[in-house]
């Protein structure tokens, strides 16, 4: 598969279409997103995995996609933000971030949101330090982390009473 | 960009690993650590043997513990039933891994063990568990005891062409066990950590005590606490034990976090603190 330049052919299912792309196998997942697949929405922060801007979803789970080797993903699915909001509709979390003023200049989202769907796939009625624990590892330099917290808070389920309650 | 060229390769099982990597070249694991150092030019290695395709990831009971791969990460610990039951301690420690359910998705037990730095929570809590590697190589398979798998800092004791398969944990079921760590801030590397397992008899007696302090110096540091044996123990007992521990410091570790001084001077209180947990667990357990 060794093609011009030493490039080999990188086959990822990005945003639930299959694409394919020539890259150079000293890519980082990141990078081959970005630079060869168009793929915007994860950005190139740090590149040390602390600041979580270059989140992307690697076969359902989260990950930092700048901790990852693109030819060692060669096969598998990988989502990013962009595919959250379906025919222009976001979703009740991208909403909650848009009315709280969660983000300004939005280089922490990628990082921000999957983080947030995460835990509220998880655990639907997370408690405030439940909330700060699943987005810490993601750095946000604009907004002091509150009104995140409280639009991932104002995302949470009812909590479940049980039947026989008081 | 990686600047420097390499070949990747991602072997399917264990033995295609030791024969790649008898080539030279690198183990890859979760990555979190060695592709940040190739990023960045520190290391060049002409060649990565990617463990992902191996198998390297069960994490089971056995008839006396459990059986977890060197490929098992984080979130495996988290998520795993087994390591609930028979290592609390493990499962304590990677809910106080940093960097979030994205790093703890990715980053394995058996790349924090082989990474082998002083600032970080794996080494010492492997040795306070009794955990024992599984290694192979060209030369066979061997197994090493945690407390052997430290040569020093960011130096396992592993041959260059020898691959970490996983550990045996014994059971700790019934004992207590406490694990504390002092940082910085809420995402910073470890200063210092003390990981302690206790286990009382049916009146309260202790009939094992282990504590083990990680961060303090090159290699995790076995404190002898064998004064607790045969013991009910009390406060001051825990205070006696741990006073000292200081002194049990080679030589005391210091960088950028903290300098010596500062781990010397915070190893005692950290180390009470968790044997006082592992103490309180225990007489939970015995409950
Ligand atoms: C954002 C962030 C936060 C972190 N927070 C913490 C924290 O709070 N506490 C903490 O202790 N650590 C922390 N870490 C460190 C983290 O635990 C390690 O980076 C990680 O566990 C290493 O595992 P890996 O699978 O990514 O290893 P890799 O990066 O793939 O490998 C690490 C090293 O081990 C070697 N290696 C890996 N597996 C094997 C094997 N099976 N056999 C032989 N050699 C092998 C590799 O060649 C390499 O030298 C953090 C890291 C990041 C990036």
């Amino acid at each position: 598969m060794t093609g011009e330049e030493g490039r080999v052919e990188l086959r990822l299912t990005v945003d639930g279409a299959e694409r394919t792309a020539s890259i150079d196998p000293r890519s980082l997942l990141l990078d081959a997103l970005r630079d060869e697949l168009g793929a915007i929405a994860p950005k190139a922060g740090c590149r040390t995995g602390d600041c979580g801007a270059c989140t992307v979803r690697v076969d359902g789970a989260i990950a930092k996609s700048c901790l990852r080797l693109a030819v060692a993903d060669d096969g598998c699915e990988v989502r990013t933000t962009a595919s959250m909001a379906v025919g222009g509709e976001l979703t009740p979390l991208q909403q909650a971030f848009w009315d709280t003023n969660a983000f300004q200049c939005g280089f922490c989202l990628s990082g921000m949101l999957f983080a947030a769907e995460d835990l509220l796939e998880r655990t639907p009625s997370p408690s405030e330090t439940e909330v700060r624990e699943a987005i810490s590892g993601n750095l946000c330099r604009c907004t002091g982390y509150d009104a995140i917290v409280a639009a991932v808070l104002s995302c949470a389920a009812p909590p479940v009473r049980s039947s026989r309650g008081a | 960009m990686i600047p420097a060229r390499f070949r990747h390769v991602a072997p399917a099982d264990l033995g295609g690993c030791v024969a790649a990597l008898a080539e030279g070249g690198r183990v890859l694991a979760g990555g979190t650590w060695v592709l940040p150092e190739m990023s960045r030019g520190e290391s060049a290695p002409a060649q990565l043997v990617d463990l992902r395709r191996a198998g390297l990831a069960e994490l089971t009971a056995t008839a006396d513990g459990l059986q977890m791969g060197a490929m098992c990460t984080y979130a495996d610990l988290l998520g795993s039933g087994p390591v609930a039951e028979h290592a609390p301690l493990l499962r304590t420690m990677a809910g106080g891994i940093t960097g979030g359910w994205a790093l703890r998705n990715q980053a394995t037990v058996g790349g924090a063990a082989m990474a082998a730095r002083p600032q970080s929570d794996v080494p010492a809590a492997l040795v306070a568990c009794a955990a024992v590697a599984r290694v192979a190589g060209p030369r066979g398979a061997r197994d090493i005891p945690a407390a052997e798998l430290f040569a020093g800092a960011m130096r396992p004791s592993l041959a260059p062409d020898e691959v970490l398969a996983g550990f045996r944990v014994p059971s700790a079921a019934g004992a207590g066990s406490g694990y504390v760590k002092l940082k910085r801030g809420g995402s910073s590397w470890p200063i210092a950590t003390a990981a302690a397992v206790v286990r009382l008899d049916a009146v309260g007696l202790c009939t094992e005590a282990t504590l083990v302090l990680g961060g303090v110096a090159a290699v995790p540091v076995r404190i002898d606490v064998s004064a607790l044996l045969g013991r009910v123990v009390v406060d001051d007992d825990v205070r006696a034990v741990t006073a000292a521990v200081a002194d049990a410091l080679p030589e005391p570790w210091g960088d950028v976090l903290a300098p010596a001084s500062y781990r010397a001077a915070v190893a005692a209180p950290v180390a009470r603190r968790a044997l006082s947990a592992a103490v309180a667990d225990a007489e939970e357990e015995r409950a």
